[in-house]
């Protein structure tokens, strides 16, 4: 059997034992279709089939080697890094089949389930507040939010002041959120002193969040200025080491005379 | 000529029957057609005959044209066309899972896919999977191989029972799936003592989803039967204790004087 060395790795290589379990390798769903035509026959009469060549088929697709696609489920629970309840989700099938579904994570998206959960949201934006739950996504924002802080820089002009409006901007910018006027809240309005203060954001309609606010003197953003400000660093940070160096050669000078005077 | 013709044809139709069918009175081939036409077969429920006649199941394996008439690809000109299913070999062990209608092409193919290349035998196999499925009716797990296919079908329909209960027989194509099938609508028409018997809110709610595919008792228990079951239970059901002979001939006797006595003069005595 091994006659040479390059045959008995190859045996070891291959894996025969795979192979042979089936003499025609498994695949999914084929279709097929004759490489001969079947002459038509009369109205109303089976086709009559050449006993050889009307068997003979060509592969046309098969299934196993379409791309993959995915399965729409309606999640009934919060998933992690997938959504929450009575979210419509689209994923692997191998996962919806054998993790969500099995698990009771998610539930087909059937007409009944989906008017179901349509319906159960709608109660969940629009019924009374002690019955409505804050959604993932909402609760994501939540901890976001507490986790944050606000500096808003005073602008030069005289009747500056902080409005809703600018706050509303302000997050925008800095951190990201799009918060309408009717869910911040400011206390102190309008804000006029350079100091620390604080607003509330109502996310959803059900949490409320302070977040720490601070309004800091005008600063320059503009890029040059910044840039101006970086040489003028690197500067100082130059003179200080030129400065150090003097300072060393001049003890050294002293100590030079003082060896000499000796 | 003529003549010299039909001598031969009908001295080898002679011969022909005398080496065939030497003394039968009809064919062979027609003997399990004629099988339902009498006997015990003809006494079986009307709904369950119907279901044993023969559909065209849904193309799975080829691509069906659809259409009596198109336009030639090459000349543009109209012509008929027709669809000729590729024979497809169900094995035995198909009837004991849900291959949802695949099975084996049995055939050729020209190797390198080359039309003046050698001629090779060939069997195209569907790949088949171990997958516990849940019935919600019955309430129970089942390990079942199936097919990819099946499972695609499975979630078009949104559940298991829903494939089960909507697919008709043809399609189903398997005695485990027809059985699947005759328990659930056994369960769904005996709901009051089946249908989760510990669990009432839990069977009103079942029961008002799978509401639509309810039959009465009677035609569910033959859904799905074999030829052979079928007969069985007709004969289960018609099945009567002989009667022992002194019985009856006491029970006749016992009229004969009842009879007499009453065509006998009735004398009044005085007293």
């Amino acid at each position: 059997m091994w006659s040479s060395g390059r045959r008995v790795l190859q045996d070891l290589l291959s894996q025969a034992a795979v192979r042979s379990f089936s003499l025609t390798p498994a695949q999914n769903t084929v279709v097929v279709e004759r490489w001969w035509q079947v002459p038509l026959s009369k109205m109303g009469k089976p086709a009559r089939l050449h006993p050889r060549r009307h068997r003979i088929y060509k592969l046309v697709e098969d299934t196993k080697n379409t791309p993959n696609k995915k399965m729409e489920l309606i999640l009934t629970q919060t998933v992690p890094k997938l959504g929450g309840r009575g979210e419509t989700v689209f994923v692997k099938k191998s996962f919806g089949r054998n993790k969500l579904l099995l698990e009771g994570l998610a539930v087909y998206p059937s007409p009944e389930n989906k008017q179901m959960f349509a319906e159960e949201l709608r109660l969940l934006r629009e019924g009374r507040l002690e019955d409505r739950i804050q959604t993932r996504t909402g609760q994501l924002t939540v901890d976001f939010l507490k986790r944050s802080q606000l500096k808003i820089n005073k602008m030069p002009s005289e009747e500056f002041q902080l409005t809703k409006e600018v706050v509303c901007r302000q997050l925008l910018k800095k951190l990201g959120v799009v918060v309408p006027l009717q869910a911040l809240t400011l206390p102190f309005e309008p804000i006029k002193e350079v100091g620390d203060y604080w607003c509330e954001v109502t996310v959803n309609g059900i949490n409320t969040v302070r977040i720490p606010m601070s309004l800091l003197p005008y600063e320059d953003q503009s890029a040059a200025y910044k840039k101006q400000l970086k040489i003028q660093k690197q500067h100082q940070g130059l003179g200080a080491t030129v400065r150090k160096i003097w300072a060393l050669q001049s003890i050294r000078l002293k100590l030079c005379n003082l060896y000499s005077c000796l | 000529m003529m003549f010299h013709l039909l001598s031969i044809l009908s001295s080898r139709f002679d011969l022909e029957r005398q080496s065939i069918m030497p003394l039968l009175k009809y064919s062979h081939k027609v003997w399990e057609a004629m099988k339902l036409k009498e006997g015990i077969y003809t006494r079986l429920p009307k709904h369950y005959l119907k279901s044993l006649e023969s559909k065209e199941p849904t193309p799975v394996h080829w691509r069906p044209l659809g259409v009596q008439y198109r336009a030639n690809p090459k000349t543009g000109q109209k012509e008929r066309v027709q669809d000729v299913p590729i024979p497809i070999y169900y094995p035995p062990e198909s009837q004991n899972g849900l291959w949802g209608g695949e099975g084996w092409i049995r055939g050729y193919r020209y190797a390198k896919n080359d039309k003046m290349s050698t001629r090779l035998r060939k069997v195209w196999k569907p790949q088949l999977f171990k997958r516990q499925l849940y019935s919600e009716i019955l309430d129970h797990k089942f390990t079942i191989s199936v097919t990819a296919r099946t499972l695609d079908l499975i979630d078009a329909v949104y559940g298991f029972d829903f494939y089960i209960l909507k697919t008709p027989k043809e399609d189903l194509n398997s005695k485990l799936g027809m059985d699947l099938k005759r328990a659930m609508l056994l369960r769904l028409a005996r709901r009051n003592s089946e249908l989760y018997p510990n669990d009432p809110v839990k069977r009103e709610k079942v029961y008002n989803k799978y509401k639509q595919f309810e039959i009465p008792e009677e035609e569910a228990e033959w859904v799905g039967l074999s030829l052979e079951e079928a007969m069985e239970k007709q004969r289960q059901l018609e099945h009567k204790e002989p009667e022992p002979l002194f019985k009856v001939c006491v029970d006749q006797l016992v009229e004969e004087l009842n009879a007499q006595k009453l065509t006998e003069p009735h004398v009044m005595e005085k007293k």
